[in-house]
């Protein structure tokens, strides 16, 4: 997974505008990263490290004006993070540079051909095969954009790519399977990996899709089909500003992002009610009606949505099951008839996620993705798309979107499934109510004391049960991401078949109990249990219930819906472990070994 | 002289608005539909500032989790004031962004871009310190001033005779030599306003220029201010929601039943909801989210994101901080009040102040001018009549 960013009619300014775009890219990767700068000659600098080992090279350097710019930032899949695998990569003669997102699959076959011919490779990547194959087409007379053409036809795999030849004032993109997105300036256009690489200098985006080739010169851009056959792209004004990718005075991405979540959320149901009516009306969902069996195929956050969603569609009375995509994608579940399979990727290009939609696609599925991110791969590829409207996420620790795709899920659940309009009803006031539930959660939050009393230990277990039991597998995994201390979440019912045995004074336990229903006293059995370890118990509660007598600390959330309950109460999970990071100088919003979006499989 | 820089002080809770400042600086309470702070920024984009600095505090994460890295285009930066030790404290946080001359201005007070402008304008090459004055039969509610033709000869923080005509709209332009001097003043109980500042550049001798400026001003110092802001800036028209008909303002995402009634000057904000047969108006700014249930009636009253107003209840001259819930047939009617804000009574024009979550039961009645604190209840049928602590339960 890496990021790409390309700029053209920046004359003297192309440097730094490679370089801002790749700053807003690093949540993609960044254990490596470099630019080439065209014109008549091509200069490439690169280096291992984050973003600012590759600016300490280019300091002071002068490189004049040029008409293209391009840069990458990697994470690795092909060879370890050196200055040599990093990319742009050139072919032989320097001619030509080029930045690649993806896995190119036949790479193997493609560099022992060139090597049979003679060309010397100066990487361990799947991406150098690209240069070294325009270079050849271009040494043979052929012109750059058909080197370029030529080249790509004889790729396989997944692949967003931009390349520039010396001499040439153009910049060549193509995607399979991997994003890539036009932006579209004042005599000044732009090829990204995603918008908010350029957001802060044009709205006006073009989304490409899979076996276009674009082509953009100072004059402007075409998009021409896998045929050379020209494409008429729409150009779509992006609402998001240039402000939201900013941490606005705030320490980290990840707590910033944690305060957004009221106005996320808010963001999330506007104008999906009815309200007078009592009927929830998503737009993206007209027409849809009631599957006959659920699957949800995701990965990571986003899989721990989908098991909150599997719930809500059994108590509607829809079988329902999660699956986690790389295990679906080779081994699918039998698809019924009428049924749906519900992709939950927050950037819409997690390819394990994509690769198991197009698994049930091919056996006959109807697809549905639930995303941030409108124009992604999924989004365009499903049947159908339910937009979650969270906003650009920056911390590679998912936060704000996780809370975005729970009440996205709820909108979901009730648009497809039939309820009375009193039940409805009910749903739009809790709905309305979290983001007020969750202000109130960052206005009182005990989190820091509680992080102070406990935050040295070494191992941490999380339990929940029913809809609570996604968020305490996702208050494990946050804690685990960003703290990198050991913790596991747990269904509460689960503790003694085995990991009880794990439990000590040593090791602190996190008990969410919400309500007071038999779920919740069933839960509080579960806590006695871990307390007559000696265990040290945290209880985020409603105080509903009687946990607290049970706890030695406890954190509060207001009273809320049953449904939407598990939504308020994540947030001192994620406020947990922010602060135990913090306070152990984590690199919260890059945590090591992680990156944002997975778009490798 | 041309300024590009603006320092906004928005790091002070606002003591005098407490129980609405529990959770969020002065500068983010509502007037109409909008944190006062929106009005302030407008203002400074609109006359031409490009550099905005906001000097946070007190809950800082509320201004910047609402604003973010920029407004309107223009970028924000943030720095933040440990300690609120004052205006003049407040501006040293600020400190790094001073190279030339600066715009400074309160972020808890109403102002025009044409006072901005006139600051500006007014501003010389040899004035140390350019403030704007205003005349105001209260002088003594704000900082009063004394001017000679047009040079600041008396500034007083809090003065205790009524006999000032001109007062200190909190609108300035520093010269950078204030900073080093500003430093050495010395404040009052251990706080350092920036008109100790602005006194100890007029001992030295420095000029310090006054300008007369009128517009729509107003400060918020209590909650009373509230509802009055609100009436002025919806005659005024500075309201963001589409004008749907003359004075009635409704953002598109909101829901209006065919059988409720607007009476203008109202704003509704987005995704709001008003049930068949409510009221509301005029002078009402409803906020985000918020539930107005049948027959309810709402007038003179700014209720903030989430509030919901049970069926048949009256608000009016009330102010309802987030998410707070009156019940079914509850009422603030409002009308002249005392109120107590901390050991002072005060004769004011107010209803119920309800800070954030507070709820109250159905057929409870407020007397005019109570202050309900975050997050109390107050049972059903209860009539009160003194005001209510943070999180407590008022039985019936």
């Amino acid at each position: 997974m890496c990021g790409i960013i390309g700029a053209v009619g920046h004359g003297a300014d192309t440097l730094d505008v490679v370089l801002d775009g790749l700053e807003t890219l690093e949540y993609r990767g960044y254990d490596s990263a470099g630019v080439a700068l065209g014109g008549d000659t091509l200069r490439v600098e690169k280096r291992q490290g984050r973003l600012e080992a590759l600016r300490e090279a280019l300091r002071g350097r002068e490189f004049g004006s040029n008409p293209v710019g391009i840069g990458h930032t990697r994470w690795s899949t092909h060879g370890p993070p050196t200055d040599a695998n990093a990319h742009p990569h050139v072919d032989e003669a320097g001619r030509v540079a080029v930045v690649h997102n993806g896995i190119i699959e036949n790479y193997q076959r493609l560099r022992d051909d060139l090597e049979a011919d003679g060309v010397t490779f100066t990487s361990d990547t799947d991406t150098e095969v690209v240069p070294h194959l325009i270079g050849r087409f271009l040494a043979d007379g052929v012109d750059p954009e058909t080197a370029f053409r030529r080249t790509v036809d004889r790729l396989e795999g997944s692949y967003a790519l931009v390349a520039t030849v010396a001499g040439d004032p153009r910049l060549f993109g193509t995607r399979q399977d991997s994003p890539l997105v036009l932006g579209v300036g004042d005599g000044a256009y732009y090829l990204a990996s995603d918008v908010p690489a350029f957001l802060g200098r044009t709205r006006d985006v073009v989304y490409l899709d899979n076996g276009e080739t674009v082509v953009v010169d100072a004059n402007g851009w075409t998009v021409t089909g896998p045929e050379d056959d020209p494409v008429e792209k729409e150009v779509t004004t992006v609402s998001w500003s240039a402000e939201q990718t900013g941490k606005s005075g705030y320490e980290h991405f990840m707590i910033k992002e944690i305060h957004e979540q009221p106005d996320a959320l808010r963001q999330g149901i506007s104008g999906r009610f009815d309200d007078l009516a009592g009927r929830v009306t998503v737009e993206e969902l007209e027409g849809m009606g009631t599957p006959s069996e659920v699957h949800f195929v995701a990965c990571g956050t986003s899989y721990h949505a989908a098991l909150y969603g599997v719930e809500l569609f059994r108590q509607a009375g829809v079988p329902a099951g999660a699956f986690l995509a790389s295990e679906y994608a080779t081994g699918p579940a039998p698809v019924p008839t009428n049924g749906l399979v519900v992709g939950v990727t927050q950037s819409g290009e997690t390819a394990d996620t994509l690769a198991a939609l197009r698994e049930a696609a091919a056996r006959g599925a109807s697809t549905l993705a639930v995303t941030n991110v409108v124009g992604s791969t999924a989004a365009r590829e499903c049947d159908h798309a339910l937009f979650i409207r969270s906003g650009p996420e920056i911390g590679v620790a998912a936060t704000k979107t996780f809370s975005s795709q729970l009440t996205a899920l709820n909108l979901l659940v009730e648009s497809v499934t039939v309820s009375t309009a009193d039940q409805t009803r009910e749903l739009i006031d809790a709905l309305r109510t979290v983001p007020d539930d969750i202000q109130q959660v960052l206005d009182e939050t005990a989190a820091e004391r509680v992080v102070e009393a406990f935050g040295d230990r070494e191992s941490f277990f999380f339990i929940g049960r029913g809809v609570n039991y996604p968020v305490a597998l996702e208050g494990a995994l946050k804690f685990k991401e960003i703290t990198y201390e050991h913790a596991e979440g747990f269904a509460a019912g689960e503790l003694k078949h085995g990991p009880l045995a794990l439990v000590t004074e040593e090791t602190p336990v996190f008990a969410i109990v919400t309500g007071d229903d038999e779920r919740a006293r069933k839960t509080i059995g579960n806590v006695k249990e871990v307390e007559a370890r000696g265990a040290p118990v945290v209880a985020v509660t409603d105080g509903e219930s009687e946990v607290d007598r049970y706890a030695d600390h406890v954190l509060d959330v207001p009273a809320s819906h049953r449904r939407t309950a598990p939504v308020v109460a994540n947030v001192q999970f994620q406020l947990v472990a922010y602060h135990t990071a913090d306070r152990l100088g984590r690199s919260i919003d890059k945590p090591r070994n992680l990156a944002k979006s997975v778009t490798v499989e | 002289m041309s300024i590009n820089t603006a320092v906004v002080l928005a790091a002070g809770e606002g003591k005098r608005l407490r129980p609405l400042t529990t959770n969020r600086p002065k500068p983010m309470l509502p007037a109409a539909n909008r944190p006062v702070l929106e009005y302030v920024l407008d203002a400074l984009v609109d006359a031409g500032i490009e550099d905005i600095h906001i000097v946070v505090g007190y809950r800082h994460e509320r201004i910047q989790s609402h604003f973010g890295p920029t407004y309107r285009d223009r970028p924000l930066t943030y720095h933040e004031q440990d300690k609120q030790l004052g205006s003049g404290h407040a501006l040293l946080a600020a400190r790094d962004a001073i190279s030339d001359d600066v715009l400074v201005v309160n972020g808890d007070e109403v102002v025009t871009a044409g006072i901005v402008d006139d600051v500006v304008d007014g501003h010389g090459a040899n004035d140390a310190c350019t403030l704007a004055v205003s005349e105001e039969e209260q002088a003594a509610r704000f900082g009063a001033v004394r001017l000679d033709g047009e040079t600041v000869v008396e500034l007083v923080e809090r003065p205790s005779e009524g006999t000032y005509r001109l007062f200190n709209v909190g609108v300035y332009a520093i010269d950078p030599s204030f900073l080093p001097l500003l430093e050495t003043a010395r404040g009052d109980a251990g706080e350092l306003a920036l008109t100790d500042g602005i006194a100890a550049v007029a001992e030295r001798g420095d000029h310090v220029r006054g300008v007369r400026v009128d517009g729509l001003y107003s400060k918020v110092a209590y909650p009373w201010d509230l509802p009055a802001l609100t009436v002025s800036l919806l005659a005024s028209g500075r309201i963001d929601e589409r004008e749907t008909e003359p004075g009635v303002y409704v953002a598109d995402s909101a829901t209006v039943a065919d059988s409720a009634t607007l009476y203008g000057p109202v704003v509704v904000g987005e995704d709001a909801l008003i049930e068949p047969g409510a009221v509301v108006g005029p002078d009402a700014a409803i906020g985000r989210n918020v539930t107005v249930e049948s027959s309810a009636v709402v007038r003179r009253s700014v209720l903030d994101v989430g509030v919901r107003v049970g069926a048949n209840a009256t608000l009016v001259d009330s102010v309802a901080g987030e998410a707070v819930r009156i019940g079914v047939g509850a009422a603030a009617p409002g009308g002249m009040a005392e109120v107590r804000i901390g050991d002072r009574v005060h004769d004011e024009r107010l209803g119920g102040v309800f800070a954030d979550r507070a709820e109250l039961g159905g057929g409870a009645t407020v007397t005019p001018g109570v202050l309900v604190g975050p997050g109390a209840v107050v049972d059903p049928g209860v009539t009160l009549r003194r005001n209510v602590p943070e999180d407590a339960e008022v039985r019936g």
